[in-house]
């Protein structure tokens, strides 16, 4: 609802206002500010801020309730064999929902070692941004290999399969984490378990909105105006007889397809750091664009199509193939955190050096990871 | 991209993930192993040989050239090559075989002595840095960190005069307090004492110890003491211990007519529906761990009891002045209780 009414309803007002003779706006500002940076600000808001609005309080209320400690003392042993604090597994059901929220929940580990291994693990945690991602390239590929009547159930396994991958890494990287760079620093456990009481219903809401829905919503529209710009930019802006974003994708081919993936993915992965959720709108956008395929709303304009079908017809085109659709549902779980994320990183460590280890070692890993899958899919498939 | 084949790519990663494991895998990495090479200079080995001579020299022991060859992890013309050195600079003389400190050479040893020992005092008290590898970080840094460095540290520590296994820390001016109690296997069965030192060399014994979960600190009961084996209870529990492992342990007696309170225990032995009080904290407790569960109440006289047990067996939960707090169990075993 909140996307249509963003989206297609008053994005084409604007165009129109921008057109109309009163306005006399020249064809690239209008471009650059409606098409550009409005429709990612868009885009971000109406992809992120209803699961958000629902994720976050629910997840207050059971805080407040008392039984969120409960589960990290059920499950501390889990974590302890992996060298992390059992509070870790709220701020990574916290990352569930947004990796920034998920990282300034890390403040109630009071132990800096855990606290640091919670921070660079959390991008594990597949996030409000991703799943959409997820769910819609499963539901287009794997739903595909089986018989109609399981591809819901498939594309379903699918997704719960990369979120528990997640899950499985996140344990990985902590034990590596404590076992190696993180050995010196000091850690202790003690966890009060509050008694169980009535949560104040409207108190917790209120809070939950203001504090991290808000705070978290105007980070990532901070981040995503200038990358909507960006788009807007590299796929007008003409070097030569290609647009940028032309010759980045045919630059990066190559690499992509060592990863089983390709250009496009990979630039809108690049453009698509601020956020997460304008990913699949941009790789349609340069797919189309690229392929010179009809669609779509014209360059650097992001659109998303009502039918899976016709998108999965787009990608298709585009050369997809059940490989790309399993390797980008793993660099969709492995790649660097947004933007929104990586400040948020710098702010509750401040150090360059811990931001950078947690930006950059998981897009290694998703390189890793990818790689192999491409080389093993294409050596006996 | 036309020589591509996935056998091709998949051989050059695994050669590189090959390469980059051979450079810097763990401490046998060739990376470290130049790196260390660079490290290990002149004054390394001469620092080396004068402490070992000064704990020999105080084990009253006699050092001759072959055997520091044999302990010392150099090459032997380099050791040669620094003893020579050495006794030029009149830091030690050789009485026919023997090799022997000078005054100069003992207070040059004593200096590294305290480096080493300060150095694990902080690693204990100020890091997170686990008990088995304090000793070889002591051992790299106390050939880094200079006179006046090693003077600033001993005060940043309060000027403490036992390293965390129990050894004295030298003083500025080269004094050390001595450390009372005999080993463990020399004391007769009913004997009652206090462990004061627990020795972390050889490696392999001490990884033993710590792994039975022996603390400093700990009174301790002589049960039963023979040539293949040393029993005794401390804390509510017992251990058993080979002869040479609990050679490792020094223990003072208590001379006084303490009787050792029979149903003293750790806070990890307390089961469901049982109160206990709580006697104290372990020393092994240490910094901000200890400081933490003092704030949380866990002090003298302080009413505890479990709260929740966890399905998975650890944490467990305890009541203490009416709030539940969640310790896992080897935090809970450096509490010490009084069971009612």
């Amino acid at each position: 609802m909140l996307a249509s009414l963003l989206l297609d309803t008053v994005h084409p007002i604007l165009k129109s206002g921008a057109d109309s003779v009163h306005m006399h706006m020249p064809w690239w500002l209008a471009g650059f500010l409606i098409d550009g940076v409005y429709l990612a600000v868009a885009w971000v808001i109406a992809v992120m801020l209803p699961p958000m609005a629902i994720f976050f309080p629910m997840f207050t209320l059971l805080e407040d309730f008392g039984y969120l400690p409960r589960v990290a003392f059920n499950l501390d042993s889990l974590f302890n064999k992996s060298g992390a604090h059992g509070k870790q597994a709220l701020t990574m059901s916290m990352g569930f929902g947004c990796n920034a929220a998920g990282v300034v929940a890390t403040r109630i580990i009071d132990s800096p070692r855990e606290r640091l291994i919670a921070i660079i693990t959390n991008n594990f945690s597949l996030c409000n941004g991703r799943w959409p991602t997820q769910i819609l390239i499963a539901t287009i590929f794997i739903g595909a290999v089986v018989p109609d009547s399981l591809s819901s159930f498939a594309s379903l396994l699918a997704v719960i399969g990369v979120a528990v991958l997640g899950l499985a890494f996140m344990f990985g990287v902590s034990w590596a984490l404590s076992k190696t760079v993180l050995k010196g620093e000091v850690s202790t456990f003690n966890l009060e378990l509050p008694p169980y009481r009535p949560p104040r219903f409207w108190k917790t809401i209120y809070t939950s909105l203001i504090d991290r829905t808000v705070i978290v919503l105007w980070r990532a529209i901070v981040f995503a105006a200038p990358a909507g710009a960006v788009i807007w930019l590299i796929s007008n802006v003409h070097m030569g007889d290609e647009t940028i974003a032309a010759w980045l994708i045919n630059g990066m081919d190559g690499f992509g397809f060592l990863l089983g993936l390709n250009g496009v993915i990979l630039l809108a992965y690049i453009v698509a750091i601020p956020a997460n959720e304008i990913v699949i709108p941009t790789i349609l956008m340069l797919t189309v664009m690229v392929t010179g395929i009809g669609g779509g709303a014209g360059a650097g304009v992001m659109f998303e199509l009502d039918s899976i079908n016709a998108t999965g017809d787009i990608l298709r085109a585009g050369g997809w193939t059940l490989l790309t659709a399993i390797n980008l549902m793993l660099f969709s779980l492995l790649h660097n955190p947004c933007s929104t994320t990586i400040y948020t990183i710098y702010k509750e460590t401040n150090s360059v050096k811990w931001t950078v280890v947690a930006s950059i070692m998981p897009v290694i890993l998703g390189f890793v990871v990818t790689f192999l899958v491409a080389q093993i899919w294409r050596l006996f498939l | 991209m036309e020589n591509y084949s996935p056998l091709l790519a998949l051989s050059i990663f695994f050669i590189v993930v090959a390469l980059l494991y051979v450079l810097f895998r763990p401490t046998k990495g060739w990376f470290w192993i130049i790196r260390k090479a660079f490290e290990s200079s002149e004054k390394v080995i001469i620092e080396d040989v004068l402490k070992q001579l000064y704990h020999f020299e105080t084990s009253n022991n006699r050092v001759d050239m072959k055997t520091l060859v044999q302990i010392l992890d150099f090459k032997n013309t380099d050791i040669v090559e620094a003893v020579k050195k050495m006794t030029i600079n009149d830091l030690i003389y050789s009485e026919s075989d023997v090799l022997k400190l000078t005054e100069e050479g003992r207070d040059y040893a004593l200096r590294i002595v305290r480096v080493h020992r300060l150095w694990e005092r902080y690693l204990a008290d100020k890091t997170g840095i686990h008990k088995k590898e304090w000793h070889d970080r002591a051992e790299s840094m106390e050939h880094r960190l200079s006179h006046d460095e090693a003077d600033e540290l001993a005060e940043h520590l309060g000027h403490p005069k036992f390293d965390p296994h129990g050894d004295p820390i030298p003083t500025k001016t080269g004094k050390m307090a001595s450390v009372h109690g005999v080993e463990l296997p020399l004391l007769p069965v009913g004997s009652i004492g206090k462990i004061t030192h627990i020795e972390d060399e050889p490696e392999v014994i001490y990884k033993q110890i710590l792994a039975e979960h022996i603390y400093m600190g700990s009174l301790l009961k002589v049960i039963e003491n023979n040539s293949t084996r040393i029993v005794f209870e401390s804390e509510g529990e017992e251990f058993k211990l080979a002869p040479i492992v609990a050679a490792n342990l020094t223990v003072a007696l208590i001379e006084k007519e303490v009787v050792l309170e029979d149903n003293i225990t750790r806070l990890s032995s307390l089961e469901e529906n049982e109160t206990a009080k709580i006697i104290g904290i372990s020393k092994e407790n240490r910094g901000d761990s200890r400081r933490r569960l003092l704030d949380l109440g866990f002090v003298k006289g302080s009413n505890v009891s479990i709260d929740l047990l966890n399905p998975l067996g650890n944490p467990n939960a305890y009541l203490i002045k009416g709030t539940s707090i969640a310790l896992r169990k080897d935090q809970a075993s450096k509490i010490l209780i009084k069971k009612d």
